[in-house]
C-alpha cells in the first residue's frame, strides 16, 4: 500500500475539520472539528509509524498521547463552554465578540459598559 | 582716559536697566536715575571731548579683541576731533531731552521704558562715534534703530504710531543692509575691521580713483537709509506720532546724524570713491529740495520740522559730498543745536495746545512768551537769518558747493552746479516755510478749536506755559544757536587744520538778501490771505514715493506672504495632515479586521499558513 | 490491489464521507452520531496500519468519552434536536475554499513527497498492548508522567471552570454564607496545582 494513502486521507479530514472550526457557529461543532483535526494528526502518526518501525514506535506512543491530550482537551473545552452557555445564555461563536475593538462612546456606552449591560463580569 | 570712554558707553546701558528695575517703585528714584546718568554722560562727555579738539592726538585704545579665524574684531576705541565733536553733540542734547521730559512726560505711564530706551539710544550713539571696530560701530548701528523703532511707537495704541514705527525699522533695516556688505568687503579688502587702520591705508594712498566704489556705495545706501535722503526718506516724517523730545533726539543728535557722521568718519574712502560721492550730491540735491517743497505744504508743525530735517540732512551731505568736510560737520552741530531747539519748542507748544495741527494753533506770541522767543530764534538759525548759526553753516555749505562749481575735482562741474542751484532754492524754500509755520503758530488765529485728547488739553483761556524743566533746556539751546557761529569763524578750536576758509562773503551777502526777499514775499501773501495759511489752496499730493514703494515692494511682499501661507496651508500642512489621515485611515482598516470574531481571525490565520507554506514550497 | 487495501479505501471513504455529514448536516445530534462513524473508521484505519491498542483505545476515549462528552455538552447547552438552518457562519463559501486549500496544500505536499514510498503493512510490528505497554513504561515514561501532570491540571481545570462561584464570581450570599469553604477551594487548587 503507498504511503501517500493514508497521508491524503489525514489531510481530507484535516481540512474538514478545518472547514468546520472555520464555519460552524456552535461552540460544541467547532470542538468536533477539533477533534477531525487531531485524529487527522493521528493517522499520519500511525501511518509514519508504520513506515518507520523503529524502536522507539514513536508514531504510535505520540498518538496515544494525542488521545489523551485530546481527551483533556474536550473536558476543559466542555467546561469552557458551560461556562460561556451561563453567562450568556448562547454558545455561538460569532456573537461572543467581546473583544472586539469598538469605540467607548460615552453616548452609546462605554464597552465596559456594554459587558455590564449584558451581565458579564 | 580710555577707560573713561569704556565708562561712557556703558554708562547709558547700566541706567537703562537701573530704571527698568526700578521702574514705577519709586518716581523720584526713576527720575533721578535717568537724568542723573544723563547729566553724568554729559560731564564724562565734556572731560573726554575736550582734550580731543583742536589739533590734539587722536586717543585710540584696545580693550579686547576676538582671535578666532580671520581679522579680529576688537572692543576698540577712536576719539578723535569729529568723535569728541559729536560726543558732546549728543550727550548735551540727550541731558537736555531726559531733563525736558521730566515735565513733558509727567504723568505718562511708560516713563520706565521711555527714559531707558532714551538712555539706550544715547549710548548706542555714544558707541557709534567712538567704536573703533567696524562691527561695534554696526551694533550700536542696530541698537539705534530698534530704540528708534520703540520710542516712535511709544504710543502704540496709536495705529500711525505702529505703522510709523514699523515703516522706520523697515526702512532703516533694509539700508543697513549696505553697511553690513560694507564691513564684509571692507574686512575682506584689508584684512581689518579696525576703522583708523582701514581709513589710514585709503589715506596713504596706494588706491586707485575709484578702486574702493563697492564699500563706498554700500556706505552710501546705509547712510541714505539712516539719514533718510532720497529715495529712504519717508520714513522721517511718518515717525513724527513719537514723543516729541524723541524727535529732538533723533534728529538733532542720535540717529540721523549718525548717517552725516558716518561718511565723516570713512571721508577717506568717499574721497577715494568720487563715484559714491557724486552719488551721494545727487541723492542730497534732491532730497533737500524734495523734502523743502513738503515741508512748505504741510499742515503739521512737526512733519514740517521733519521735512526740515531731511532738507538740512541733504545739504551736509551736499557739502561733504564736494569735499567740504568742516562745512557739513560744522552744519551737523549747528542743525543738531538749532532743531533740538526747534524739536523742543515744537513740544512745548504740543503741550500746550494738544495737537501737532498747525490750523489749531495761532495766535500763542502772548501765552507761550518764552516758547515763542525759543522758537523764533531756532527758526531763524533754520532759514539762515544772521548773525545765528544757521546763517554761518549754511552759508559755509552754500560757499563750499560754489567753489566745487567753479573749481572742483571731487565731482564733475554739473553735479555741483545742480547742487548749488538745488541748494539756494533750497534756502529759499526753507526760509518760506519756517516763516510760514512761525506765522501760524504765533500769529495767525486759530481756525481748529483745540482736539481734546486724554492726555492733557487744557481750555484753550488757560493756555499755559511750559513748567520750568522744559523751559531750561530750551534757553540752554539758545546759546549754540546764537553763539556758533563764532566756531565758523574761529574752526582751529574744533578742528586739526582747515584746508579752506569757511566764510564766503559773496555767498553770505547774496544769501541775506535772498532771505530777505523771501520773507517780505510770504509776509506779504500771508497778510493778503487775511493772515491765513499763505498758499492757502495749494495742497501738496502725497509723496509718490511712497506709492511706488506701495506698488513695487509692499504689495509684491503681501502676495508673496500670502502666496506662502497658502503654500504652508495647502502643501506642507497637507504632508502632515496626509500622514495624520493616512494613519487614521489605515487604522480604521484595521480595526475593521478586530471585529472580534475568532473564527474571522482564525481563516486569517489559516490562509496566511498556507501562503506561507506555497511561498516556501515555491522556494524549495 | 490486495484486501488491505481495498478495506483502507473503504475506511477512508467512510471516514471522509462522515466527517463530510459531521461538518455539514443541520442537526447538532446528528453530527455528534456522525462523528462516531467517522472516529470509528478512522479505528479501522488504525487495525490496518498496525496499531491494535490505538485502534482500541480510539474507540474507548474517542467514541466511548469524548462523543458522550460532547453530547453531554449539547444537552446542558439546550441544543435543539431538530435540524436547524442557522449552524453555519454566513462565510461558508470563503471557508469552504480556505479548507479546500488546506486540501490542497497538504495532499500536494504528501503526494510530492511520499508518492515513492510504499507501505510493508506485512512486515509491520504490531502495536499491540503488550508492545505498547512496554514502550510507553520504558521507553516513553517520562513524557507519560508529565503527560498525567497534564491531566491532572485539566481535571482540576475544568472543575474550576464549571463551578459557578470561582474566579471572582463570588455571589454576596456565597461569600457571606461560607468564606472557609472558598479557602478549602483555594487550598484544594493549591494543593493540586502541585
Amino acid at each position: 500500500m503507498p504511503l501517500w494513502w493514508p497521508l491524503v486521507l489525514a489531510s481530507l479530514l484535516f481540512a474538514i475539520g478545518v472547514y468546520a472550526v472555520l464555519v460552524r457557529r456552535n461552540a460544541v461543532l467547532v470542538l468536533m472539528g477539533v477533534e477531525l483535526m487531531l485524529n487527522a494528526v493521528n493517522i499520519n502518526l500511525v501511518a509514519f509509524d508504520a513506515w518507520f518501525r523503529d524502536v522507539l514506535h514513536g508514531g504510535q506512543t505520540l498518538a496515544l498521547f494525542v488521545i489523551v491530550i485530546a481527551a483533556a482537551e474536550v473536558g476543559l473545552a466542555l467546561a469552557i463552554v458551560l461556562r460561556v452557555f451561563r453567562t450568556h445564555g448562547h454558545i455561538e461563536v460569532d456573537r461572543l465578540r467581546e473583544l472586539a475593538d469598538r469605540d467607548l462612546d460615552p453616548s452609546t456606552g462605554s464597552g465596559r459598559r456594554e459587558l455590564d449591560r449584558r451581565g458579564v463580569r | 582716559m580710555s577707560w573713561v570712554v569704556l565708562l561712557l558707553v556703558v554708562l547709558p546701558f547700566v541706567s537703562a536697566v537701573l530704571s527698568l528695575w526700578v521702574g514705577h517703585r519709586g518716581e523720584v528714584a526713576e527720575r533721578g536715575i535717568a537724568v542723573g546718568a544723563a547729566a553724568l554722560g554729559f560731564v564724562l562727555a565734556v572731560a573726554v571731548a575736550l582734550p580731543h579738539l583742536g589739533d590734539a592726538e587722536p586717543l585710540s585704545h584696545v580693550f579686547a579683541a576676538t582671535s578666532a579665524v580671520g581679522p579680529p574684531i576688537e572692543l576698540a576705541f577712536h576719539v578723535d576731533q569729529l568723535s569728541a565733536l559729536m560726543l558732546l553733540l549728543a550727550h548735551t542734547v540727550a541731558f537736555l531731552v531726559q531733563v525736558y521730559s521730566l515735565g513733558y512726560m509727567a504723568g505718562d505711564p511708560r516713563y520706565p521704558s521711555y527714559a531707558a530706551l532714551v538712555s539706550v539710544f544715547t549710548g548706542s550713539m555714544t558707541l557709534v562715534v567712538t567704536a573703533d571696530d567696524l562691527w561695534a560701530l554696526l551694533i550700536g548701528w542696530e541698537l539705534m534703530g530698534a530704540c528708534s523703532y520703540f520710542l516712535i511707537s511709544h504710543h502704540w495704541e496709536l495705529p500711525e504710531a505702529r505703522a510709523g514705527a514699523v515703516k522706520a525699522f523697515l526702512m532703516t533695516r533694509t539700508a543697513d543692509l549696505g553697511l553690513l556688505f560694507a564691513i564684509i568687503v571692507l574686512g575682506v579688502r584689508f584684512d581689518s575691521y579696525r576703522i583708523s587702520t582701514i581709513m589710514g591705508e585709503i589715506a596713504t594712498g596706494g588706491f586707485g580713483r575709484d578702486d574702493l566704489w563697492l564699500p563706498a556705495l554700500l556706505l552710501t545706501a546705509a547712510v541714505v537709509g539712516k539719514s533718510a535722503q532720497f529715495p529712504l526718506h519717508t520714513w522721517l516724517p511718518d515717525a513724527m506720532p513719537g514723543p516729541t523730545p524723541i524727535s529732538a533726539l533723533i534728529h538733532a543728535a542720535t540717529m540721523v546724524a549718525a548717517g552725516v557722521f558716518l561718511v565723516a568718519r570713512a571721508y577717506p574712502l568717499f574721497l577715494s570713491a568720487p563715484v559714491a560721492l557724486t552719488t551721494l550730491a545727487l541723492v542730497a540735491a534732491v532730497t533737500m529740495f524734495i523734502a523743502a517743497v513738503s515741508a512748505l505744504f504741510t499742515g503739521d508743525l512737526k512733519r514740517v520740522l521733519a521735512w526740515s530735517t531731511v532738507s538740512q540732512l541733504a545739504y551736509m551731505f551736499g557739502a561733504l559730498a564736494v569735499g567740504a568736510y568742516e562745512a557739513g560737520v560744522l552744519h551737523l552741530l549747528a542743525h543738531g543745536a538749532f532743531k533740538a531747539l526747534l524739536f523742543l519748542a515744537a513740544g512745548s507748544v504740543v503741550h500746550a495746545v494738544g495737537t501737532t495741527s498747525m490750523s489749531a494753533m495761532g495766535g500763542l506770541r502772548g501765552k507761550l512768551p518764552d516758547t515763542f522767543i525759543t522758537m523764533t530764534i531756532g527758526f531763524g538759525a533754520l532759514a539762515g537769518v544772521v548773525p545765528l548759526v544757521g546763517f554761518f553753516t549754511k552759508d559755509a555749505v552754500i560757499g563750499a558747493v560754489w567753489e566745487a562749481a567753479h573749481e572742483g575735482h571731487l565731482v564733475w562741474p554739473w553735479v555741483a552746479w545742480l547742487l548749488l542751484v538745488s541748494a539756494v532754492v533750497t534756502a529759499v524754500l526753507t526760509v518760506a516755510y519756517s516763516l510760514r509755520a512761525w506765522l501760524m503758530v504765533f500769529f495767525t488765529p486759530p481756525v481748529v478749536e483745540p482736539v481734546e485728547t486724554p492726555a492733557a488739553t487744557p481750555e484753550r483761556a488757560d493756555l499755559h506755559e511750559s513748567p520750568l524743566s522744559m523751559k531750561v533746556p530750551l534757553y540752554l539751546l539758545t546759546i549754540p544757536t546764537v553763539l556758533g557761529g563764532l566756531l565758523v569763524a574761529y574752526p582751529g578750536v574744533a578742528f586739526a587744520e582747515v584746508e579752506h576758509t569757511l566764510v564766503h562773503p559773496t555767498t553770505a551777502v547774496l544769501m541775506t538778501l535772498l532771505v530777505a526777499a523771501t520773507a517780505a514775499v510770504v509776509y506779504l501773501l500771508w497778510r493778503r490771505h487775511g493772515g491765513r495759511d499763505p498758499w492757502h489752496p495749494f495742497v501738496l499730493p502725497h509723496p509718490a514715493v511712497d506709492r511706488v514703494y506701495d506698488v513695487g515692494v509692499v504689495r509684491p511682499v503681501r502676495l508673496l506672504a500670502r502666496a506662502v501661507r497658502a503654500g504652508d496651508r495647502d502643501v506642507i500642512d497637507g504632508y502632515a495632515d496626509g500622514a495624520g489621515a493616512t494613519t487614521r485611515g489605515l487604522g480604521w482598516l484595521l480595526r475593521r479586521a478586530q471585529n472580534g470574531n475568532v473564527q474571522a481571525y482564525l481563516m486569517v490565520v489559516v490562509v496566511g499558513a498556507c501562503a506561507i507554506a506555497v511561498a516556501a514550497g515555491v522556494a524549495a | 490491489m490486495t484486501w488491505v487495501q481495498v478495506v483502507f479505501v473503504l475506511l477512508g471513504l467512510v471516514a471522509v464521507g462522515s466527517a463530510l455529514l459531521v461538518v455539514t448536516t443541520r442537526n447538532m445530534v446528528h453530527a455528534a452520531l456522525w462523528l462516531v462513524v467517522t472516529l470509528g473508521a478512522v479505528a479501522g484505519v488504525y487495525l490496518v496500519l498496525a496499531a491494535e491498542f490505538l485502534a482500541w483505545v480510539q474507540v474507548l476515549i474517542y467514541v466511548g468519552a469524548v462523543v458522550v462528552l460532547l453530547l453531554f455538552a449539547l444537552m446542558l447547552t439546550r441544543a435543539p434536536t431538530g435540524p436547524q438552518t442557522d449552524l453555519d457562519a454566513r462565510r461558508a463559501l470563503p471557508a469552504a475554499g480556505v479548507a479546500l486549500l488546506v486540501a490542497a496544500v497538504l495532499v500536494t505536499t504528501v503526494v510530492a513527497g511520499f508518492s515513492e514510498v510504499t507501505l510493508d503493512l506485512d512486515q509491520a510490528i504490531v502495536g499491540s498492548a503488550e508492545m505498547t505497554g512496554a514502550t510507553v513504561f520504558e521507553k516513553w515514561v517520562l513524557p507519560f508522567e508529565v503527560l498525567s501532570v497534564l491531566l491532572l491540571a485539566a481535571l482540576i481545570g475544568a472543575i474550576v471552570l464549571s463551578r459557578a462561584d470561582t474566579a471572582g464570581a463570588e455571589d454576596d450570599e456565597d461569600a457571606a454564607a461560607g468564606s472557609s469553604d472558598t479557602a478549602d477551594t483555594a487550598d484544594s487548587r493549591g494543593r493540586g496545582g502541585r
